[in-house]
């Protein structure tokens, strides 16, 4: 019996599937203004998460009304509350394309600085986490979660690398202070924005398996995967 | 059928319970143990014989011409098909609630009290202490206690039926079985009724037959989903209501069902 309750379970889905490819193209303009020093990309990026933050208000009002008027059980239940933890986590991915898209330009001038460093090859896997949490959404499919988690343990080596040998940098050369604060914070997002597609990977799962991983797999501990 | 884990010593166990009706069966080949002092929600769509298996547990069957079963009940390890069992005293163990509210036209008093008297006790003191105790435990006694004598028909549905748990409760039931016990009533009083469940289930094995999802995942430890006459599935709640193993169950408590 085709429930009428689907049609807006799938308007939820598309919601979040249409919030997801807008927070990549906005991490995707940042970094591509980042490692080009475009600042007016920038600008365009950190104007744009206010339509970011519009698909955070939708999709928790949605849900919001489902819990209230259908008392959702099962699978329902599990996509409501996986909506609700995801949209969450989109969020705040916006919000790092707008943190990364505020370092363009201290470092439009500091290219070569940040070419001598991981941070690129870092992005560039937060990034592909990113779209393979997404994919993993939209087909249903645990097993590419579970190697998004997976991923998050290169980004945590990237960063520890990328410590060391900013702070070798700014003691070596006191000029690269500045610079180098500012890829240390921009090190600190990417980070994080890998940290937020671990996340979703993991709301996945939920979704898919019912089962809840988030702190089983904590600290590269995939054994129980 | 898949079941969940559950204790060692079942106050209800059925072993390949089947209930006919002639020759057509309404429950088939159940086997399905339900622990002491929880509540165990039994639901599935119209007709799949869930209230049919909770009125085998203390032979309302056997009212039925025509009603036989296969298998077994027994409660607290006795066989209660057995030919000894006395079906009267069976009922006093195994009270049960129906849907409709079903008061004797007397008193409020002697409602509760016609048990007890039909037991045999008529000491006066003693009756007024468990009328006491059976509407306090019903949570209706603050209602009612100024007024004993009125008419048990003139309270409202909610009352009726708390009235009915509490006349069940005078006779000492170990087993408390409930057949839509609340589907008749307006949200309040269904409330009332829930929370009365809640209460009681730490002296009472409770059983509960509902059309009402929400009710089953509010009320019970235990749900069970019957489909066509089989037990589809037998776990937690919890278990059931957020992830279900059988995708029957699924379906049915989604409403994706038909």
């Amino acid at each position: 019996m085709e429930r009428h309750f689907e049609q807006d379970l799938a308007e939820l889905r598309a919601d979040i599937v249409r919030m997801g490819h807008l927070v990549d193209e906005q991490l995707a303009g940042a970094c591509r203004a980042l490692f080009s020093g475009d600042t007016s990309l920038a600008a365009h990026v950190i104007a744009r998460d206010t339509e970011v933050d519009r698909y955070d208000t939708l999709i928790e009002e949605r849900c919001q009304k489902y819990f209230a008027l259908t008392a959702p059980v099962a699978t329902d239940l599990r996509l409501l509350m996986a909506a609700l933890m995801i949209d969450t986590q989109l969020e705040r991915m916006g919000d790092i394309a707008v943190n990364i898209a505020e370092r363009v330009a201290p470092l439009a001038a500091h290219q070569k600085v940040l070419g001598g460093t991981r941070i690129e090859e870092m992005t560039s896997a937060a990034l592909t986490m990113v779209r393979e949490s997404l994919d993993s959404f939209i087909r249903g499919d645990a097993g590419l979660a579970r190697r998004v988690v997976e991923a998050d343990a290169l980004v945590d080596e990237i960063d520890r690398e990328l410590l060391g040998r900013v702070i070798g940098l700014m003691e070596h050369d006191i000029a690269l202070v500045t610079p180098g604060v500012h890829i240390l914070l921009l090190s600190r997002h990417i980070e994080r924005l890998a940290d937020h597609a671990t996340n979703v990977a993991e709301d996945v799962i939920f979704l898919v398996e019912a089962r809840v991983v988030k702190h089983a797999l904590r600290g590269g501990d995939t054994a129980s995967l | 059928m898949t079941t969940g884990p559950l204790p060692l010593q079942p106050k209800i166990s059925t072993s390949t319970l089947s209930v006919l009706y002639g020759a057509k069966a309404a429950v088939k080949n159940v086997s399905l143990d339900i622990p002491a002092n929880k509540v165990t929600a039994f639901i599935g769509p119209s007709g799949c014989g869930k209230s049919t298996f909770l009125r085998s547990f203390n032979r309302m069957n056997d009212l039925i011409e025509g009603a036989h079963i296969e298998g077994s009940v027994r409660i607290d390890g006795v066989d209660i098909y057995d030919r000894g069992i006395d079906v009267v005293e069976l009922r006093k163990r195994v009270g049960m609630i129906f849907q409709r509210s079903n008061p004797f036209p007397k008193s409020i008093y002697d409602n509760i009290a016609y048990g007890p008297r039909v037991n045999g006790i008529r000491d006066r003191k003693r009756l007024d202490e468990i009328v006491e105790s059976a509407l306090r435990r019903s949570a209706i006694w603050d209602e009612v206690k100024d007024d004993l004598g009125k008419s048990a028909l003139a309270l409202s549905g909610g009352q009726q039926q708390r009235l009915c748990i509490a006349r069940a409760l005078a006779v000492d039931p170990s087993v408390l079985l409930m057949d839509e016990p609340a589907s008749a009533l307006d949200p309040t009083a269904t409330g009332k009724i829930e929370e009365l469940i809640y209460e009681l289930k730490d002296r009472y094995t409770i059983v509960i037959v509902t059309h009402n999802m929400q009710q089953a995942a509010r009320v019970s430890d235990l749900t069970a989903f019957f489909y066509l006459g089989e037990l589809v599935e037998f776990d937690e709640t919890r278990k059931i209501f957020t992830a279900p193993s059988h995708r029957q169950t699924e379906e049915y408590i989604t409403g994706r069902f038909g």
